[in-house]
């Protein structure tokens, strides 16, 4: 086993609306990086994957509120820190953050070079800006764009440039975890791989250490990351390698989810999922058993008010539910 | 539509707007019933009559009369009739006999009166004081002793008998009272009388009516304008797009309002009716009506279900009416109740530069306005002639824009608190 | 730059353009008027004159002195030949003072006093409303609901409240006209101070209701940057809140340069409304004494004058924000 890069325990965080309600978005997760390895979190969308990527960042500002659990990143516990130290010692230099929309994450009337030059100088008030400036223009070069985008503003870049700006500000300072979420939703296909390619190289590189992606495209995270994690109602519900996780769901979602990707060939690849008929229940007052109940096929009445824990099973996995694994295998196999 | 109306109704600001709105419109219909009549009859014959209720003093005589005798009529009376000049004497005096006068208020009656009984002193002859003041204080303090004394006062009425001579036929005391219920006429008057004389308040209510359908025909016909153009110049697209964004592009940039003064001077003052003002004021503020549209038009014409109503051979009026419209219609919603504030606004204005509607018909804002400012009320303090005036106007553009403000945070969630 | 240089002559052409639309349409629309202008002029100055002939004589008169003999096309072009030379003929109301003589008195009165005002406003309403979004809780509450009520006072209500206030009860400075009645123009300290006390009061209602709009509008762009995109994502590569609040301001309140742009000529035109309840001696009370007295080619001129200044007004202000924009460069310059 490498060094663990990101650990997170038990993280709890909610957001409170505009009408003073709790909404339990993320609700007790835990997991692992480890140096060199990329992890997929999948799930529909408001399942709290992204609620997870902002609160692993250990920065909240209103409506997101830190309940309670770790965040360890190399070996520093950053959840118990005041915001501002987060601020200056572990955003963008520890943990950095490639945004949903990348089309609107840059300042538009803000040359690019200027913007880099605030975020490098948000951790280093002293560096000088020539310097800053060779160091954009090499990463710049590495993802393969032009020096004088650096004097560009945004609005004045293409969508493919844009993106790759992104990652390129986001990794400047050569972050430990770098959280990608959903960084392709907004391309197309080609676009999608070259920013996937471009992310692996910078790992392969050194640059950053681990990589973190969250998206609802599964062919995706199959094709990129070493493991994936399923979430589902602000919990995970499942957890193993990328082989494991599509060829050999276990968790009754993550069967739904994953039962049309199994030949993650080229003509299936595009498929759409098949629905899972219902919805997810209310964070707001989640139910007391298990939170997919409602809407599994399998479900048992025990199911519906007996909490249920993570159980590992085999090395590196875990799932969520009250039946064993082989006998939710048997079902499968017999459908 | 329905959970459209309710959410709508859910914001308060659009709510607390549609309040002071409707409660406008009420005052609008209900007052005239109350109160009906010709809102410009000149029933004063000075201007500016204090806002008050006036009682007749011909009929007052001869209603029935009742004794009363109230403690502090006499000092009442004295309050009333103690002229300034009078007060600015006695002060005077004070002064010059050497009275404490730091905390004196000229206006606590009572006061006044206790000091110069104190002070007064028909012997004494104040310093570098000459003759003729002396005595101007002797009268003063005889007067003063009188209208005090409280009883015994008295006023004749005379008429004339056969041979034309005056002869007493009535004496009126001044412990008499008469009911006003009882005098035949009393005239209320909560906003007093204008500068011809016409009751402020019922010309108000009246001129507010005339205004809001002003405002109303002028958004009415600017909406029209504006919602032609855009959706033509929209879904059209074109040729047509390019001459009709020609054209409106340079009446964005040409002031309305001078248009406005143009078109309005080259109608003359006789054919310029209220409907005439506010068919001018629509034709001069469409533009950007008929720009928005245009530009959410264009954003949906290339959707799904736009296309697929194309495919299904629908006519253009029928896309427009069942693909496009419902689409845009808030928006046209909150342009419209903008165009109505400014419609309303844009009359006074004109009104006031003396280009308003025909003044012989019906009263507006803007012609209240006018006619206040013409004879000088804003300077000789006859506030009820025109505050009224800009206090409607701006209570119906404020509710008009709050109402908008609400369907704004509606229909665009990010600005929603 | 090139790229500059096109949107610059794209812009010069649609002036260009809208300004010969203002000045055809300034022709022809006093000319529409049903009565005829010379004729009711004529029958004005003649006034008790009851000889037919005589009056014959002074409309045949006016009728040269206007050109409206000659055919429309022929009086366009005279119309324009002499109003390129600043000649706009002769006011009836103030004979024989030329139109341009009266009109280059009051001009300099109406920048002096609406273009500081304008923009003060304008700044004003900007810096109110940015704080009202970054504060949000309580004076958001008590500071939008009053702004939005002050906007909503006309131009003129504002102007005459303000006069009763200041002007009339508190006596905090004079109610009318642009200096001392009893002065004659002149350089001297009296005569300034004159001044600077007239201008009070005009110029702080124009202030008061350029601010209210101003202030509604920047609020709503400023929360609609806070929410945009770049805002988490500067904050999530740590950098500090002051520093992002800069970025979202200066978002902000550029595309309120287009708005100072698009309402300008509104706003000039209840500003003078405000000039004539202070009868301040500019192009506002001008055009008033012209409509009064029927002074048609006065009204012709101050309307085209005021025409030209907020053409001029938008022009510029679309090239400064092309300039500092980039959002429009991108959009325009290439």
């Amino acid at each position: 086993m490498g060094k663990a890069m990101l650990e997170v325990k038990n993280l709890k965080t909610k957001y409170i609306t505009r009408f003073h309600e709790d909404v339990y978005a993320v609700d007790g997760v835990s997991f692992t990086i480890e140096e060199g390895k990329s992890l997929g979190i999948a799930g529909e969308s408001g399942c709290g994957k992204s609620t997870l990527a902002l609160s692993m960042m250990g920065y909240y500002f209103a409506p997101l509120h830190y309940i309670s659990g770790d965040i360890i990143i190399d070996g520093k516990n950053i959840s118990g820190m005041d915001p501002d130290t987060v601020r200056k010692t572990i955003l963008g230099t520890e943990i950095a953050y490639i945004p949903q929309a990348a089309m609107n994450a840059l300042n538009p009337t803000q040359k690019i070079i200027r913007f880099i030059e605030d975020v490098v100088h948000a951790h280093d008030p002293k560096k000088d800006k020539k310097e800053i400036r060779e160091m954009a223009e090499k990463r710049f070069a590495e993802l393969g764009l032009p020096a004088e985008a650096l004097n560009k503003h945004a609005v004045e870049l293409s969508g493919g440039m844009k993106q790759r700006t992104v990652i390129a500000v986001s990794t400047i300072l050569n972050p430990k975890v770098l959280i990608a979420d959903e960084p392709s939703s907004a391309l197309d296909v080609t676009s999608q791989k070259m920013v996937i390619k471009m992310m692996r190289e910078l790992m392969e590189k050194g640059y950053i250490k681990s990589m973190l992606f969250i998206t609802h495209e599964l062919p995706l995270l199959y094709n990129v990351t070493d493991d994936i994690m399923v979430m589902y109602a602000g919990q995970l519900v499942e957890k193993g390698s990328a082989e494991q996780m599509v060829f050999d769901p276990v968790h009754p979602y993550s069967h739904g989810l994953m039962k049309s990707i199994l030949v993650p060939e080229e003509g299936t690849r595009g498929q759409k999922l098949t629905a899972i008929p219902g919805a997810p229940p209310n964070l707001k007052r989640p139910p007391d058993g298990c939170r997919f109940a409602a809407r599994c096929k399998y479900a048992k009445p025990e199911c519906r008010y007996s909490a249920i824990p993570e159980r590992e099973f085999e090395e590196n996995r875990m799932y969520r539910c009250l039946m064993g694994v082989d006998e939710l295998r048997e079902v499968y196999g017999n459908e | 539509m329905k959970n459209t109306l309710r959410q709508v109704f859910h914001s308060s600001k659009f709510v607390a707007g549609f309040i002071i709105f409707v409660a406008i419109l009420l005052l609008m219909i209900i007052y005239p019933l109350i109160n009906p009549g010709n809102p410009l009859q000149q029933i004063g014959v000075g201007t500016f009559a204090k806002p008050g209720t006036y009682v007749s003093l011909y009929d007052a005589t001869k209603a029935p009369v009742s004794t009363f005798r109230l403690p502090d009529a006499a000092e009442k009376r004295l309050g009333t009739s103690l002229s300034e000049e009078d007060k600015a004497a006695m002060v005077e005096w004070f002064e010059a006999v050497g009275a404490d006068i730091s905390d004196l208020d000229t206006n606590d009656t009572e006061k006044m009166l206790e000091m110069w009984d104190e002070y007064y002193d028909p012997s004494a002859k104040p310093k570098g004081m000459i003759r003729a003041k002396i005595l101007y204080y002797g009268r003063l303090d005889k007067s003063l002793k009188e209208m005090g004394s409280g009883d015994g006062d008295s006023i004749s009425i005379a008429e004339p008998n056969e041979e034309g001579v005056l002869e007493e036929t009535k004496k009126i005391l001044d412990t008499d009272y008469v009911n006003t219920k009882e005098v035949a006429n009393v005239k209320t008057l909560p906003l007093g009388t204008d500068n011809f004389g016409r009751d402020v308040l019922k010309e108000l209510v009246s001129a507010t009516g005339t205004s809001i359908r002003i405002g109303l025909i002028a958004g009415i016909v600017a909406t029209l304008i504006g919602l032609t153009l855009g959706l033509l110049a929209g879904y059209v697209g074109g040729f047509l797009d390019d001459i009709i964004m020609f054209v409106t592009n340079i009446f964005t940039v040409i002031p309305g309002f001078v248009l406005l003064i143009l078109i309005s001077y080259s109608i003359g003052q006789e054919q310029r009716g209220a409907a005439v003002v506010a068919i001018v004021i629509g034709f001069t503020s469409w533009t950007w009506t008929a720009r928005s549209v245009r530009s959410q038009v264009i954003s949906l014409r290339n959707r799904d279900h736009v296309n697929l109503s194309k495919l299904s051979g629908h006519s253009l009026v029928r896309i427009v009416l069942t693909d496009i419209l419902p689409y845009i219609a808030s928006y046209v919603v909150m342009a419209f109740i903008l165009q109505v504030s400014s419609g309303i606004l844009s009359e006074a204005q004109l009104s006031l530069l003396g280009l308003g509607p025909k003044t012989t018909e019906v009263p507006t804002l803007g012609l209240m306005m006018n006619w206040a400012m013409l004879y000088s009320a804003h300077t000789n303090g006859s506030w009820w002639a025109y505050f009224p005036v800009i206090l409607t106007i701006t209570l119906i553009s404020f509710s008009l824009n709050l109402m908008n403000t609400g369907l704004d945070q509606v229909f665009n969630p990010t600005l929603r608190d | 730059m090139k790229g500059y240089r096109k949107y610059f002559g794209k812009k010069l052409l649609w002036f260009v353009i809208t300004f010969i639309v203002a000045v055809i349409l300034n022709f022809i629309l006093p000319r529409l008027m049903p009565a005829d202008p010379v004729a009711s002029i004529t029958g004005k100055l003649a006034g008790g004159n009851s000889d037919a002939s005589a009056v014959a004589e002074i409309y045949k008169r006016y009728q040269k002195e206007f050109g409206t003999d000659l055919p429309m096309i022929q009086q366009f072009f005279r119309f324009c030949k002499n109003a390129i030379h600043g000649n706009f003929g002769l006011s009836f109301s103030q004979y024989p003072r030329s139109v341009s003589n009266i009109i280059a008195s009051s001009i300099g009165w109406t920048i002096a006093l609406q273009l500081p005002a304008i923009l003060v406003g304008w700044l004003l309403g900007n810096i109110l409303g940015a704080l009202a979004a970054y504060i949000r809780k309580g004076y958001d509450k008590v500071l939008l609901p009053v702004a939005l009520f002050l906007g909503n006072v006309p131009a003129f209500g504002m102007a005459v409240i303000m006069l009763v206030i200041f002007g009339v009860y508190l006596k905090i400075a004079p109610i009318s006209g642009g200096y001392a009645f009893d002065m004659i123009p002149h350089l001297s300290w009296n005569f300034i101070k004159s001044v600077i006390s007239h201008y009070q009061l005009p110029f702080w209602s124009i202030v008061i209701i350029s601010i209210g709009g101003q202030a509604v509008g920047m609020r709503s762009m400023s929360i609609y940057e806070l929410n945009a995109d770049y805002v988490k994502y500067s904050r999530f590569l740590g950098i500090k809140d002051r520093k992002i609040v800069g970025y979202v301001f200066r978002n902000a309140m550029l595309p309120q340069v287009t708005g100072l742009a698009m309402s300008i000529g509104t706003m000039i035109g209840g500003a003078l409304v405000a000039e004539i309840i202070f009868s301040y001696p500019g192009l506002g009370s001008t055009m008033y004494s012209a409509v009064t007295s029927a002074d048609y080619p006065l009204i012709s001129a101050t309307t085209l004058i005021i025409t030209i200044m907020v053409l001029i007004m938008t022009f510029l202000l679309d090239i400064i924000y092309g300039f500092i924009d980039p959002r429009v460069k991108a959009a325009q310059f290439e």
